[in-house]
Parts: C-alpha cells; structure tokens; sequence
C-alpha cells in the first residue's frame, strides 16, 4: 500500500480543501465508469477513493500521521462499478443506447453490413438471467420439495427443488428471466438454494450426523429404540455396553447422491434422569466398579 | 435478482422523493409500472456511480444526465465494436 499523500501527490501540511480537490482531479480522471475497459485506472482510482477515504477523515487522518493506523486500514472496497453490468447484459437493459453509431449502418459497404448484422444480433439478443435467493427447510433439501417463488412483480414461479441439493447450489430455470428487448429467448431464472439448520440434524456431505439421547438402562442392557430419520423413524439396536459418543451407523439413511444415498450416523448420549432418583443413588453408593473405571485417565500428568 | 422498490430504496440509500426524480429524468429506467416497480443489480451500481459524480467529482444534475446519456452510448458502442472485432476474426479465433 503507497502512501496517500504520494497517491493524492500532496503534501502531509495539505488543507481538508487540497485533499478534496486533488482527490476530485484523479477522480475525473480515473473512475472506472469513465474509463471501461482500462483496467489501470481502476486499480489507480482504488487507490485513490482509499487514500481520500482515510486523509478526509480527520480522526483516521491524525492517527494515520501518528502512525496508529496503516494506509490500507480502511479497506472498503467496492466490488462492481455499473460499467460491470452495462457490459454483461447489453441488448436486455433498458439502458442499452446504439444511437451512438446508427448512422455507420446506413451506407453499403463491408462495415454497414457488419454494424446491421450488430444490430439484428442484438434485436435477438436472449434477455437478461434474474437472480433469486430462495432458503428452504434442510428437510426439503433432504427429500426435495417442490416451492413456490413469491416475485417483487406479483408474479409466481414454482420451483421444483431436487432430493439431496446442498446450501449454495443454483438452479437454473429456463426462460423464466427478463423477456428479450427484441426476438430473441428470454433469459433464465437463477435460484440460489440456502438452507436453514434443523433443530437436531446436521449435515457433512451426503452424510447426517445425529445426537439420539438414550437412557442409562437402555446404554446398559441395550435396548431398541425409536431414531428419526429424513425419511421417517426408524428402530435402532443400541447394542448392550454402548456410552456416550457410541457411534451407529443407519445406511442409506443419509442423503441422495448419484447411484445411492449417504448414511445417517447416531451419535448416542446417555442421559441420566433429570430428577434425583433413591434407588439409583443406593445402588450406586453400594457399587464398586473396580480400578479399571477411570474415566479421565487420558488427563492424568 | 429482482430488486422490490422498498429495499431498492433501503439498499440504495435513497428517499422515495429523489428517486421519483431520477426516474423522472430516466436517470433510472426500473422494469414494472407504478407501485410495482423492479430493479436490479445494474441499478444499484448506477446508483453509486450518480453518487460518485454528484458526491465525488462535483458534477451537477444538468451534468449526470449528459454523462449518463454518454456513458450508455458509448457502452452501445463497446458492444458493437466488440462484436465487430469478433466477427472481424472469425470464429475459430483467426483472422478472415
């Protein structure tokens, strides 16, 4: 990161006015809307917008002089300039302007004909994709669900969302974007799928990971006990002698992917009852479990 | 993504006053009619670029309407002269 006295060319005594001004000459000069296509004036005018950021500032400024602070600690960085869209969907915006070279078309050589085929390929220039964001239930990512989108316009569109989709996929809906300024096709639809938690899944892959409390008795003797799955309850065999952290395995229990299913792990907690129970305690005062049983062995120096 | 006008507005950082402005100078052209309108992302940004000629180079309103009308000719432009030099070279990339 340069200076930002050097990038502003100004001296460390310049007036909040000077900034200003010297800010505004590089600014006419290189903002990237002015220049598209010059990939040097943005990188400059970057610079720029933050060496003017952190000197206008009069607090970041003192202590940028004090040396409190570095010239890049301000870091805001736009990410796109307007130039980034005008160039992306020309022939779909209602901004697209091509009065600028009507007239080259007008004549009868080889460049007329060039600028007319420009011109009837943007009449069937495909319209503009829409983005959307549409967050469903980790159930319905699981097992897939069909949704319906509400749009800003009214407008419904109905989504049918795949069995197994993961947070952050896009699907894609043909000719359901922006109709076409002219003939052309109308452009797609994008959905951005997230996801949101579920109260006691969770989700690694094709994988679901699952804490099933069960009781003293039941980690003790063994026990089949009711596990809910994705696609409904199950009963599982917690074997005799299981504990906490006691990992099971139901297969195929998990979720879609290509040619089969993942796996649900059970993760079993044993829970113990959550009122004071006599017997336990009597039992249990009564009971040697001998030298083997030391549970923070692991911790011992 | 379709843009609703109220978190346009939110996003924008704009009042419902100044935009009905812009729209009436078709600074802005948002897609819809009356309480319906859409924008998008591209409005957004040429939201921030009317901010950084009025805020940061101190252009004026007669000015950003010019500079607006010029920016979007010359992006028409851009676009024909890129599909010219792609016709120019043919489409395997070598020259006709």
């Amino acid at each position: 990161m340069k200076d930002p006295y050097e990038i502003l060319g100004l001296a460390r005594t310049a007036s909040p006015d000077d900034i200003r001004k010297a800010y505004r000459r590089l600014a006419k000069k290189l903002h990237p809307d002015l220049n598209p296509g010059n990939k040097e004036s943005e990188e400059r005018f970057k610079d720029a917008a933050l060496a003017h950021e952190l000197l206008s500032d009069p607090d970041k400024r003192k202590r940028f002089d004090a040396g409190e602070i570095d010239a890049s600690g301000t870091e805001k960085v736009r990410q796109r300039y307007y130039k980034d869209y005008a160039a992306e969907a020309p022939g779909g915006s209602p901004y697209d302007n091509r009065s600028g070279y009507a007239d080259f078309a007008g004549s009868d050589d080889l460049f007329a004909e060039l600028f007319r085929q420009q011109a009837q390929q943007a009449r069937r220039a495909p319209g503009a994709d829409l983005r959307y964001r549409l967050a469903i239930d980790f159930l319905d990512a699981v097992n897939g669900a069909s949704k319906r989108l509400t749009l800003p316009d009214g407008g419904t569109l109905d989504v049918s969302i795949p069995a197994g989709i993961a947070e952050g996929q896009t699907l894609r809906l043909r000719g359901k974007g922006v109709p076409s300024g002219g003939e052309g096709e109308a452009g797609d639809a994008l959905v951005e799928i997230s996801i949101t938690p579920h109260r006691f899944y969770t989700r690694l892959g094709d994988d679901i990971h699952l804490d099933l409390p069960v009781t003293l008795t039941e980690a003790v003797l063994g026990a089949r006990v009711k596990a809910p799955t994705p696609s409904g309850p199950v009963m599982l065999a917690v074997p005799k002698g299981s504990n906490t952290d006691t990992v099971l395995r139901l297969k195929g229990k998990g979720v879609a992917r290509r040619g089969g299913h993942g796996d649900e792990l059970v993760t079993l907690k044993v829970m113990l009852p959550s009122e004071a129970n006599p017997e336990l305690e009597a039992f249990l005062s009564t009971w040697a479990p001998g030298p083997s049983y030391d549970p923070r062995r692991e911790m011992q120096p | 993504m379709i843009i609703a006008k109220l978190d346009f507005l939110y996003r924008a950082g704009l009042d419902q006053e100044t935009l009905d402005i812009w729209i009436e100078e078709e600074w802005l052209v948002p897609a819809g009619t009356g309480t319906e309108l859409a924008f998008s992302e591209a409005d957004l940004a040429r939201v921030q670029l009317i901010r950084d000629l009025t805020d940061g180079l101190g252009v004026n309103g007669e000015g950003v309407g010019v500079i607006l009308h010029l920016l979007d000719q010359m992006h028409g432009l851009r676009f024909a002269m890129a599909g010219l030099l792609e016709s120019a070279r043919g489409k395997d990339g070598s020259r006709v």
